[in-house]
């Protein structure tokens, strides 16, 4: 029984290989090996038909579907520019073993659906050399099986946008390679230093969908270590906008008298949801994990305020990467350099709705780190890059210094590069790093 | 339209037959439409808790409630179901796709209910909700609420296009059995008048008067009679014109 492929690339290969040797054939062959670049010299003509995710003029394609409309759309841009300000970078500097590194991009607005349709085409048409920096639980989760389906051709998810636990753990976990840490360490780190600080009745605010349950289970599980049970719950539909009405939410939390609401939202929500929080007399520590977007959340709370801070006062987030403020951690200070130099924009065909973007936040930072590590695993591959060798590549990676203080190491049974949370809270219109919890919130 | 008062009770009768039958068929169609889409709607809402419950299993065991909810989260795509919950084995709410939480009616239900039940949510409609074990109920129970507001509609559109359909052949019949009245009813005028102007002694000399002496059905052959009648009834002895051919 003959199989035919369905791949445009293996049919391409089959005529190739089936193709006549005539002199002119040969004289091409010939022209072709002498202009073309040096690392194909060492592929044979099998490795180089077997690599997938190389643009025309020997680039590394990265494939990306992330949220560059709607309302987290903020979280896409941002990670972006931090990502491709590093790629610039690199790109300007001879590249990664002489090989610009390209982002092919596609919007998903943070909506399941889309997002798989933007897989396939990366995966099947335009074939690129893996997936990086997408955003959200709901899209990654849905897009996880696919790896699954494509795992003979090997296709890797590096450094989502997510710190939910389906990439992390079987059946999934093996196709992907995270970065951050995961939303259980950020969601255990909140309830653990509430608790410390006797706040033992924590509620949550949600949304309702697979980021909202990561979270929700998290901090039942880090609740259940503490021996007790979440007093109070409330969701909202993914994709509320900062004008909708939180106060239905408010009303079902403020009934449960909670000490403190987790929050495992996007800005617009959740910003909107503090300000109902605080307008109805909820004022407690209202805690936001880093996926929120923590200037985008802060921008809309003081906007039109007297007072910035009236409604910011009572956040927390937590964050996974340090301060951007922190120019004493090299890595912040090599970010906030190539920002200012490169600026990227996403670009114009991707924007559908206007975003102001900031010079610096932690989601783009984090997109840096993330293009940081990528461009080290690419270099690893040692001019040739097969998507084969990249999982060796990945596990290749011990005590790896981003420059954040914190060593990121890979390996069969750890998929997950960063560990630490940071806190911040609001001072003066600006996040701040927490140091005292007692002072600020006991 | 002029009707006879000789077909004015078959008119009636029509009208009455054709409206007893539109009733009738009617309220079979929305009996049989209401049974079997709501018997429809609850076997697929039941095969979908079972769908459910049967992919959960291994997300259960392995704990990783977010691909669970990312699963319960495609289902309520699907039109008329409205929300979706899994209760562990002790009756915790794992996973559910209400907003903005999950209503106190459901909070103070049997967790572990998988028999069919309405349910009639403040703020939300009414449902009719069925349950499914997962893993026997060892790992807990999916429930699968549908929206009857939404089934209400379908079978409301269902039964107006019946209706609809109906309402149309009681028309055409109506229209119908009146042109067919008028139809057997204008011989019997046109006999009437004949025979007005036999009895006033007028000659037979118009169109009309032709045309239903030229009839060969009992209309013509009564004409004739009464005209034989009319003209002979001074001359007892002619015999009677000859009777058509089956007639009565």
């Amino acid at each position: 029984m003959s199989t035919q492929s369905r791949n445009p690339g293996d049919k391409r290969v089959q005529q190739d290989a089936g193709a006549r040797l005539t002199r002119r054939t040969v004289v091409r062959a010939g022209l072709a090996a002498i202009l073309a670049p040096p690392w194909l010299h060492s592929l044979s003509p099998a490795d180089a038909a077997a690599i997938r995710g190389i643009g025309p003029d020997g680039e590394i394609v990265l494939g990306v579907s992330a949220a560059f409309s709607g309302p987290s759309r903020g979280l896409g841009t941002e990670l972006y520019r931090g990502a491709k300000s590093y790629f610039n970078h690199v790109n300007e500097n001879g590249g990664v073993n002489g090989r610009k590194v390209d982002l092919k991009l596609y919007d998903d607005g943070y909506q399941p659906d889309p997002c798989v349709k933007n897989t396939v085409k990366l995966i099947l048409e335009d074939q690129v050399f893996l997936l990086f920096g997408y955003v959200g639980t709901p899209t990654v989760t849905r897009v996880l099986p696919m790896l699954k389906k494509f795992q003979a051709q090997r296709v890797y998810l590096f450094f989502p946008f997510t710190g939910a636990q389906p990439q992390r753990e079987p059946p999934y976990g093996d196709f992907a390679f995270n970065l951050r840490a995961s939303y259980r360490q950020e969601t255990a780190g909140l309830v653990n230093n509430f608790m410390r600080i006797g706040r033992q009745r924590i509620a949550m605010f949600y949304q309702a969908d697979a980021y909202g349950r990561s979270g929700w289970a998290g901090v039942r599980a880090a609740l259940a270590r503490h021996g007790v049970e979440m007093v109070g719950e409330a969701t909202y539909r993914r994709g509320s906008r900062f004008t909708g009405s939180f106060r239905a939410q408010v009303e079902i939390l403020k009934k449960a008298t909670p000490d403190a609401v987790i929050c495992v939202g996007a800005y617009a929500a959740c910003a909107g949801f503090a300000r109902d929080a605080v307008d109805l007399g909820l004022r407690v520590p209202i805690a936001n994990l880093s996926f929120v977007g923590s200037e985008n959340l802060l921008n809309l709370l003081s906007q039109g305020q007297d007072d910035p801070d009236a409604y910011a006062r009572y956040l927390v987030n937590s964050q996974v990467v340090p301060s951007y403020e922190d120019t004493s951690i090299p890595a912040v200070k090599e970010y906030r350099e190539l920002m200012a130099r490169y600026d990227p924009q996403v670009p114009a065909e991707l924007v559908k709705e206007a975003y102001t973007p900031f010079p610096h936040s932690f989601v783009s930072l984090e997109g840096f780190l993330d293009a940081k590590l990528m461009v080290e695993i690419l270099r690893r591959l040692k001019g040739k890059p097969d998507r084969t060798g990249l999982e060796e590549a990945v596990f290749s990676v011990r005590d790896f210094d981003l420059g954040i203080g914190e060593a990121v190491s890979f390996g069969p049974d750890r998929r997950q590069g960063l560990q630490k949370v940071y806190y911040t809270v609001v001072e003066d219109g600006r996040f701040v790093t927490l140091d005292d919890w007692k002072a600020k919130f006991g | 339209m002029k009707i006879r008062k000789l077909f004015q009770k078959t008119q009636f009768g029509i009208f009455a037959l054709f409206g007893l039958i539109v009733l009738s068929t009617s309220a079979l169609t929305i009996y049989t439409v209401q049974t079997h889409l709501s018997t429809e709607y609850e076997s697929n809402s039941r095969n979908i808790a079972k769908t459910i419950a049967d992919a959960s299993v291994d997300i259960l065991l392995n704990r990783n409630l977010a691909t669970l909810q990312s699963l319960i989260d495609q289902f309520v795509e699907i039109q008329g179901i409205r929300y979706v919950y899994i209760t562990s084995d002790n009756g915790e709410y794992l996973a559910h796709t209400f907003v903005p939480g999950i209503p106190e009616a459901i909070r103070n239900s049997d967790p572990f209910e998988t028999a069919t039940v309405k349910r009639t949510l403040p703020g939300m409609g009414e449902f009719v909700e069925v349950g499914s074990p997962i893993l026997a109920g060892f790992a807990g129970t999916v429930h699968v609420g549908m929206d009857l507001d939404v089934i209400g509609l379908k079978i409301q559109r269902a039964i107006g296009q019946q209706v609809y359909l109906i309402s149309i052949l009681l028309l055409v019949g109506v229209l119908g059995s009146i042109w067919f009245v008028n139809l057997a009813a204008r011989p019997l005028g046109d006999l009437l008048a004949f025979a007005v102007k036999l009895a006033r002694q007028e000659e037979p000399d118009g169109a009309q008067d032709e045309r239903i002496l030229a009839r060969d059905d009992e209309a013509g052959e009564l004409a004739r009679l009464l005209l034989h009648v009319a003209q002979h009834k001074n001359a007892p002895d002619e015999p009677p014109p000859p009777a058509a051919k089956g007639a009565g």
